[in-house]
């Protein structure tokens, strides 16, 4: 096992590597002077030749991407030309909005893609079913970006329901950092106002963001429980007298869960991917926005750094998903 | 117990401190953010503020907050602009114009209690100097920083090393800092740079509560501000609040449910639907940026004078007001109006067909068929617009124009050799001070290099006239050279000549004190006379 | 004397394939959610067909203006409106159309060509080759394809082709994936192992043999990624990196009619569902071929 893990490790330390060299290649294919971006408009040319000695953009390519690499190794991601704070920093100011509206969203897809997959099968093709079906599939198909402004206007701007962007309203002063999600720093300092305006800022996104997730746990859901209802064990167990819902959803639930959990690994790195719409469409200062709007300037390390950190979260993920399989399924831990 | 801190709106939101979070203000009467008995102004605007040192940066949010932390020696108000004393009560120069001498009032302190003085001064212009970011280039080829001398605590006397008549305009730009808290935070010879840039050492009427660089500053005013608030320390506002909102569509949500009192950056057919609404007030103001799609005038077929006259009489004129819903003034010369030598050149081109064939047919592509790129900054949507204009004009004369978005440093990459220069670039330049030589320097060989200078004109004819006129102390001679720079420069064509888009707000109509000025940027609001109206 | 046998009709020499062709026809038009991707799947393929004869103003996609009618609601004259250069959005969807085809097949068919060699490669001959071709198919497998897309297209400039070109680069490994785990299984089938026995070369098996087994996953999945290619196109185009103005594109137009909602709704909407329609289209029918071609796939 700690053999397994260790070569899991190494080869992830690898695939980072091989990461890092995509981004750097990517982030200077195109001739640029950024420094030319933090110098403005009117700078002279030795004032960009200032910021461009002060950021390292003056050293050859080669030199630029060995002392990046290294950098990365004591956690330095370099500097962001638009904001001049260091990656890192920025990066920790930005995640945890990004995790709490990922989180948040698994849990809609949980929450809401179980239940359903799962009525869905009990009422296999009948009306319900259908209706739920056809659901999955648009979830899927639903441009995140153009439904989460049709969201937006219909829930914020007409109905004046809930709040159209942002995380808190304009005033209400933040809670005590602690995680830097707000919902979770708002329960730790017990202020109840401000959970509650930062889960009417976060509904909406989260919502949308849940989407193509929603849709695979409710598909496995449904699979998995027709598969149950017809299986012996039902038959068996309504003979012992149990009643058929109560052995159907443990069942079920029991056999949903590895690839409900499988699908959460599999979306975790992609939905963080995805945030990149959602944090546009609503004005969510997490890494999305943070990189989309680099990206546009043309400040290429935010950019590298946000590619880095996913990348990070799905090969840890998936290393956490490949030990939980082999904890919860002792077929797989038996095999290997 | 502590005093009950409480920022409601419409007794909605009631956020507190420790216990007093009960005591809601507010009520249902107004809608603007109230802070105990005193109100909060909300700005609502799309550009983060990413730094708030006032010697390493400036745009218009950063410039905006920036000017509420920091005083200069004086300050530009009102339009047409006027440049009054501010933490200079007075100033003189000698005859040449080469030493000026500023006299400090006695009253202004940095907001930990430190007196402003003149070595606070001297320190100030030295930081910015040497740092070389920002503000420097206004005044780096005139002023070493040992000329900078403070003769006694309220005399500060700056030597330049040439004539310059423009050197006042440029003064407040320069905000003075407190050396006493930036010297504690100097690290590696940094003059303080780190820290400043997300911490505040100033003297100005307000002072930080809280900066989020990408979605929120909230600023308080200083009670004991020493210029004092001009509406009166009953109105003045217990602070302001600017808010990065990125889509114009969230801002005018804010604005309309009054959760902001004042917008900007307004795209023009909102500014059309809103302004007449009840409860809103819009500021419409001629501006002072100019719009200009230079052209590349050292390779390809705009290397012709014949071409680039051509196009500049295809331009479709009317639509670049019309994209604007009329919000913009064609240009009439180089110069925009405000500034000091302007003179209306006679015949600048419009469109006109006939006259643009004329031109074309004594080019080398008398029948066009050529391509030209529009290189324009990625994310921008007005000069999307605008080469959908030009690609539109062009095909009149059988030219073909292909529309492309970069990132700024990869445009201002190109734009900086001749070679790999754009046929043609859309350029903003907006005018940080009343200064003609900024300007006319655009059309001087030293521009080239820079994002302005991307038609890379040569003309020892206007580079001699832009020297001689920016040390030329007399005015009369030198408004007479300016004139002739415009004159020539429309002669050359480096570029097509465009407008100069109003400046525009709307907001609540209980905001009171808003004055417009056109040598503040873009979106920038003075925000120490401003208040609310309002139970 | 020799017998004259009759000659068999080509529905005779083929009847096996064709009796399964027919049951395949049969299993799809059953299931209805499967005719009806076929169906919206067909109208596009139309509507990229014939889009210039379709849109009233075909001029409109190509760099027209009409100031004097920008951003009319829809009406007779203009079904979907018009939009803030005065163009016809009905237009501008239509032939917007055959960019999307367009794109959705390049990035599929450059996904497939790069990948679907490799995975075969990878499968079938194991060993060094397989893991160096599966790690750094791993690798951009843990990149965000979105955001590294997305840095690709902010660096080269925005424009389809490098869109296409980005989403390609990050598109590709899905393909070997695939095929390696088919062309894995496949390797020790007692059918190749007969064909390697003969003397077959292993290009021959691979062409022979291989390829053509794994053609229904890739099929499947060819279908499946025309809808989400385009969406992620479109996607790309929505935060400001698409299709080169005047050049009609979806995301392109929603990431500029953003600015115009709620009071000129009809600019981002119509856009938006006809992404909608096409993705779930190739969807719903990319469902449908797996149910009848790939019925043992796993479904999540």
């Amino acid at each position: 096992m700690a053999l397994f893990v260790l070569r899991r490790l190494m080869l992830t330390g690898l695939m980072l590597f091989g990461l890092v060299v995509i981004t750097f290649v990517v982030s200077n294919v195109a001739p640029s002077d950024p420094a030319a971006l933090a110098a403005g408009p009117d700078a002279t040319r030795d004032m960009v030749e200032t910021i461009r000695r002060e950021y390292g953009l003056d050293r050859p390519l080669p030199e630029q991407f060995v002392r990046y690499v290294g950098g990365i190794l004591t956690g330095d991601l370099g500097r962001s030309i638009v904001t001049t704070r260091s990656v890192t920093q920025d990066l920790a100011r930005y995640f945890p909005a990004t995790l709490e509206l990922v989180i948040l969203a698994m849990g809609f897809g949980v929450l809401l893609g179980v239940p359903l997959g799962m009525m869905s099968a009990v009422l296999k093709n009948r009306a319900p079913d259908h209706a739920t079906r056809f659901i999955a599939v648009s979830l899927v198909a639903l441009p995140a970006f153009w439904f989460g402004i049709l969201l937006q206007l219909f829930f914020s701007v007409q109905l004046e329901w809930l709040p159209t962007s942002g995380r808190l309203d304009i005033a209400s002063p933040p809670p005590p950092f602690v995680t830097g999600m707000l919902l979770v720093d708002s329960l730790l300092a017990g202020e109840w106002e401000t959970f509650g305006d930062a889960l009417r800022h976060a509904v909406l996104p989260a919502l949308v963001l849940s989407f193509p997730c929603l849709a695979s746990i409710l598909r496995v859901n449904r699979a998995e429980m027709i598969e149950v209802l017809s299986s012996d064990y039902v038959t068996a167990a309504r003979a012992h007298g149990i009643s058929r819902l109560r052995v159907v959803c443990v069942l079920a639930l029991r056999n949903a869960m590895l690839p409900t959990l499988a699908i959460i690994g599999l979306r975790w790195g992609w939905m963080l991917g995805s945030t990149v719409l959602v944090e546009t469409v609503f004005d969510w200062p997490g890494i999305g926005l943070y990189a989309v709007s680099s990206a546009i300037a043309g400040d290429f390390k935010p950019v590298m750094g946000v590619t880095l950190l996913i990348g990070v979260n799905f090969m840890i993920v998936n290393l956490i998903v490949d030990l939980l399989y082999g904890v919860l399924d002792p077929r797989l831990r038996a095999g290997a | 117990m502590m005093q009950g801190f409480t920022i409601g709106r419409r007794g909605a939101i009631a956020a507190g401190l420790g216990a007093a979070a009960g005591v809601a203000a507010g009520g249902s009467a107004g809608a603007f953010e109230r802070d105990g008995n005193r109100k909060i102004l909300v700005f609502a605007g799309g550009q983060p503020v990413p730094v708030i040192d006032p010697h390493s940066r400036y745009d218009w949010s950063t410039r905006m907050i920036q000017q509420s932390i920091y005083d200069a020696l004086a300050k530009y108000v009102n339009n047409p602009p006027q440049i009054v004393p501010w933490l200079a009560e007075r100033w003189e120069t000698s005859a040449d114009q080469t030493v000026w001498t500023f006299h400090l009032v006695a009253n202004a302190k940095f907001h930990n209690g430190d007196p402003v003085d003149a070595e606070a001064v001297r320190y100030s212009f030295e930081r910015g100097l040497r740092m070389n970011k920002g503000v420097a280039w206004m005044l780096k080829d005139v002023l070493p920083p040992e000329n900078i001398v403070a003769v006694d605590p309220r005399t500060v006397r700056f030597t330049l090393s040439r004539p310059m008549p423009s050197f006042l305009t440029f003064i407040p730009l320069w905000f003075i800092v407190n050396p006493k808290q930036v010297q504690a935070h100097v690290v590696n010879n940094d003059w303080g740079e780190a820290w400043l840039t997300g911490n505040p050492a100033g003297s100005g009427p307000f002072r930080v509560r809280r900066l989020e660089p990408q979605s929120v500053i909230h600023l308080d005013s200083v009670p004991e501000y020493w210029k004092g608030w001009p509406q009166g320390e009953q109105n003045r506002l217990s602070g302001v609040i600017y808010r990065i909102v990125r889509e114009p569509a969230a801002r005018r949500a804010l604005l309309q449910r009054g959760e902001a009192d004042i917008i900007t950056e307004i795209p023009a057919d909102d500014f059309e639907q809103l302004k007449g609404m009840r409860g809103i007030r819009p500021e419409d103001h001629k501006g002072l940026t100019t719009f200009a799609i230079t052209m590349n005038t050292t390779k390809g077929p705009t290397a012709d004078l014949n071409v680039r006259k051509a196009i500049a009489h295809a331009f479709d004129y009317d639509a670049l007001i019309q994209i604007h819903n009329g919000a913009a003034t064609l240009m009439t010369s180089p110069f925009p109006e405000v500034i000091p030598g302007y003179v209306a050149v006679p015949d600048m081109p419009r469109r006109n067909l006939d006259k643009a064939r004329e031109f074309l047919a004594k080019s080398a592509h008398p029948q066009g068929g050529f391509e030209l790129e529009y290189v324009h900054v990625q994310g921008l949507e007005d000069p999307r617009r605008i080469g959908l204009v030009l690609l539109n004009s062009l095909q009149a004369l059988n030219i073909k124009v292909n529309i492309v978005a970069q990132p700024w440093p990869t445009m201002v990459a190109r734009g900086a050799k001749a070679e790999t220069a754009p046929d043609m670039v859309s350029v903003y330049v907006t005018p940080v001070a009343a200064d003609p030589d900024v300007i006319a320097g655009k059309y001087h060989t030293r521009a080239q290099g820079n994002f302005w200078g991307m038609h890379h004109l040569t003309d020892p004819q206007i580079s001699q006239w832009v020297d001689a006129a920016r040390v030329e102390a007399d005015e009369t001679k030198r408004n007479a050279l300016y004139a002739e720079i415009q004159k020539r420069v429309v002669e050359l064509q480096p570029e097509i000549f465009g407008m100069l888009a109003n400046r525009r707000w709307l907001m609540r109509d209980w905001v009171k004190g808003f004055s417009y000025c056109p040598l503040r940027l873009t979106g920038e609001v003075d925000l120490h006379p401003m208040w609310i109206d309002a139970r | 004397m020799s017998l004259a046998l009759p000659r068999a009709s080509f529905a005779q020499r083929h009847a096996a394939s064709l009796r399964q062709w027919r049951f395949f026809a049969w299993s799809f038009g059953r299931s209805p959610s499967s005719m009806l991707g076929l169906a919206i799947v067909s109208a596009f393929l139309l509507v990229a067909a014939f889009g210039p004869w379709i849109a009233p103003y075909p001029l409109d996609a190509e760099g027209a203006m009409n100031l004097a009618n920008r951003l009319k609601p829809p009406s007779a004259e203009h079904w979907f409106g018009t939009d803030e250069m005065g163009n016809d959005l009905f237009s501008r969807v239509v032939l917007a159309t055959r960019t999307s085809l367009w794109v959705g097949l390049t990035i599929v068919g450059i996904a497939g060509a790069v990948g679907v060699p490799l995975g075969i490669a990878a499968g079938y001959f194991g060993g060094t080759a397989r893991a160096v071709i599966m790690r750094v198919t791993d690798v951009f497998l843990s990149v965000p394809g979105l955001v590294l897309a997305l840095a690709i297209v902010a660096a080269l400039g925005p424009g389809i082709l490098n869109g296409i070109v980005a989403l390609s680069i990050v598109w590709w490994p899905g393909y070997v994936r695939l095929v390696e785990a088919k062309a894995l299984a496949l390797r020790n089938e007692p059918f190749v192992e007969a064909a390697r026995a003969v003397g077959a070369s292993d290009l021959r098996i691979l062409a022979v043999h291989i390829l053509p087994n794994c053609t229904s996953p890739i099929i499947v999945k060819a279908s499946m990624d025309m809808g989400l290619a385009i969406l992620a196109a479109a996607s790309l185009g929505f935060v400001g990196l698409g299709a080169k103005p005047p050049a009609p594109e979806w995301g392109a137009m929603i990431s500029v009619a953003r600015t115009y909602m709620p009071n000129w709704w009809w600019y981002a909407v119509f856009p938006g569902f006809a992404i909608y329609l096409t993705v779930l289209g190739f969807n719903l029918f990319g469902d449908g071929l797996r149910d009848i071609l790939d019925p043992k796939s796993n479904r999540g």
